[in-house]
């Protein structure tokens, strides 16, 4: 297993009068090489959940699994560097903390920071441009002459300068255009199925969960409701809409269908599975004329 | 009915970055006027000029070449705080625009700027907040809510101050699904009660379709002005201009592609619903 939590429970100031329990008895575990999508409304703890992968929060009751490591209450700081490493952060708007003069010294920073020497860091800052899809001529400019969604690639590739095995993306493509958006989401893709990332994406573009996640998981006031592939999840839309959640477009259609008449067997998730069961009922050409 | 905002041949060009790219213009000899009481979107991909030309109307850069008139009044620096009385305008980050400790406090700011006495102000921000949807929330610090209530927050410091128009830029991107319809349905609703015209910067097609006419602003120019079924049904083409397909047009593309011809051209859902059901019921 890349990720197994158990019975993991956190409490932000855990002992004082203002404590309060953002997570609550968390089970779940996802396989080597994984995509898991996390999924519920604001305040719902998808935040607090994914810094526990990076052990930026310990929990206050149970235990982490992130391939070799073990996070629980007890572990202490000094443990968590290679942690650190294994596990690439992506947060929300990452470009905010690009800092350095030029693109190549700030994807080298992270690299350096870990005892890298400063022409293998430089080396490795190229060859993450280039994985980003940014080409060379970018290395010596400025991060601050770059567009929104250049500088979101620039951030990414100082978090995969750090060769994480784990990359965690806190909606990663807000605010992009829909071509920044696809361009974006096949980028990890890529990483996924090349070199074997395990994926955590946590996210609202529902049609993302349904194009890319294998694992789905629902949070619902700090305690997670559901978790499957995305073809169980959605299977229940009214029981989502009812947690504020939505299903895809192609789910979302497929439904006022059946309203209609038109029962399917699985309720699809795309317009391509759509088609596909809609060509499979599909009245033969000719028979069809009244 | 009368023009509303009329636009001339506007061009901006950037003068803050040394390199190359920085001197292409941000807009190049755009020209289109707007309605009263029209919903006009202004879409194009990131990068295309389109919030530069939303920051325009509302004098927020200084162009270096055309006109824009709003409401009979010539954009200059001197008429620049009579042509922002006008208009209203909504960013894309909520928490960008807060001023006020409390959703209240926030409503009022801009009715303190106008110095309007405090016996009218009261019952302004109240009936605004309301109009919004928001009464509960009157005392609540606006970094305690969501990004949607946010943007609730934000209208109703606009509906305050009853401008003629109100600009959205990118106003529901950071919005989840859900918070974005209820946004579009409460703009809609406001563009009724009170007369607004609505300029929406936006590549969200949903937001789009609502819009009785969509300008379509590519490298900085005004490429294309037409009303949104028209707009929509050029396929791919919209992906380059940097919107997504409509969910009809994929599921179009993906039955021809199984040998199913469904109609050609935009098809709303209601349309696509209403043919497959007939298609289906034919047997």
């Amino acid at each position: 297993m890349a990720i197994s939590f158990e019975h993991v429970t956190y409490t932000y100031q855990a002992g004082t009068p203002m404590a309060n329990t953002a997570l609550t008895d968390i089970s779940f575990a996802v396989p080597d090489h994984g995509y898991l999508a996390i999924i519920g409304h604001t305040g719902s703890g998808k935040s607090t959940l994914i810094q526990e992968l990076n052990a930026l929060l310990k929990p206050t009751a149970g235990t982490v699994h992130i391939d070799d490591f073990t996070i629980t209450p007890k572990t202490t700081n000094a443990d968590l560097k290679p942690l650190r490493q294994h596990v690439g952060m992506v947060f929300q708007f990452p470009e905010s903390q690009l800092f350095e003069e030029t693109i190549r010294k700030d994807i080298a920073f992270g690299p350096q920071n870990f005892g890298m020497s400063e022409a293998d860091a430089n080396q490795l800052a190229d060859e993450m441009l280039a994985m980003v899809g940014l080409d060379s001529s970018y290395a010596e400019r400025s991060p601050f002459e770059l567009s929104g969604g250049q500088m979101r690639r620039v951030a990414i590739a100082g978090v995969l300068a750090m060769r994480p095995q784990v990359l965690v993306l806190d909606e990663p493509t807000a605010g992009l255009d829909p071509r920044g958006r696809e361009e974006m989401m096949a980028l990890f893709e890529r990483l996924h199925r090349e070199q074997g990332l395990t994926i955590v994406l946590v996210t609202h573009q529902m049609e993302d969960v349904a194009q890319y996640a294998e694992q789905v998981a629902v949070m619902r006031q700090g305690r997670l409701v559901k978790f499957g592939t995305p073809q169980e999840v959605f299977q229940d839309p009214d029981w989502l809409r009812a947690n504020q959640l939505d299903v895809p477009r192609a789910t979302r259609f497929a439904q006022a269908l059946a309203t209609k008449g038109i029962q399917w067997d699985q309720l699809p998730l795309t317009a391509e599975q759509l088609a596909d069961q809609l060509a499979a009922r599909w009245p033969q050409r000719g028979s069809g004329d009244v | 009915m009368a023009n509303i905002i009329e636009v001339a041949h506007l061009s901006y060009r950037y003068r803050n970055g040394e390199h190359d790219a920085a001197q292409r213009p941000a807009l190049n000899d755009v020209s289109f006027t707007v309605q009263g009481g029209e919903w006009l979107a202004i879409v194009g991909h990131n990068g295309s000029g389109k919030s530069t030309l939303a920051k325009s109307l509302d004098g927020l850069l200084p162009f270096t070449e055309g006109t824009i008139t709003v409401g009979g009044i010539k954009l200059t620096p001197e008429t620049v705080w009579q042509v922002r009385e006008k208009i209203g305008m909504i960013f894309q980050n909520p928490d960008n625009q807060f001023v006020g400790a409390t959703v209240e406090d926030d409503v009022a700011f801009g009715l303190e700027n106008r110095q309007i006495a405090r016996a009218d102000m009261v019952p302004r921000v109240q009936a605004a907040i309301e109009e919004v949807g928001m009464t509960e929330f009157a005392h609540r610090e606006p970094s305690s809510l969501s990004g949607g209530q946010k943007q609730r927050v934000a209208l109703a410091g606009i509906v305050a101050i009853a401008p003629d128009i109100l600009i959205l830029d990118e106003a529901t991107s950071m919005l989840d699904p859900q918070g974005r319809r209820d946004m579009l349905d409460l703009v809609r609703q406001l563009r009724t009660d009170q007369h607004l015209t609505v300029i929406s910067i936006t590549h969200d097609i949903d937001e789009a379709a609502n819009a009785d006419r969509v300008l379509v602003i590519d490298d900085g120019r005004l490429v294309e002005e037409a009303d949104p079924a028209t707009i929509f049904a050029q396929g791919e083409r919209l992906v380059q201009l940097g919107l997504d397909l409509p969910f009809t047009s994929k599921l179009q593309a993906a039955l021809r592609q199984r040998g199913i011809t469904p109609p050609d051209g935009y098809l709303t859902t209601a349309e696509m619903e209403a043919w497959l059901w007939q298609s289906l019921s034919n047997t």
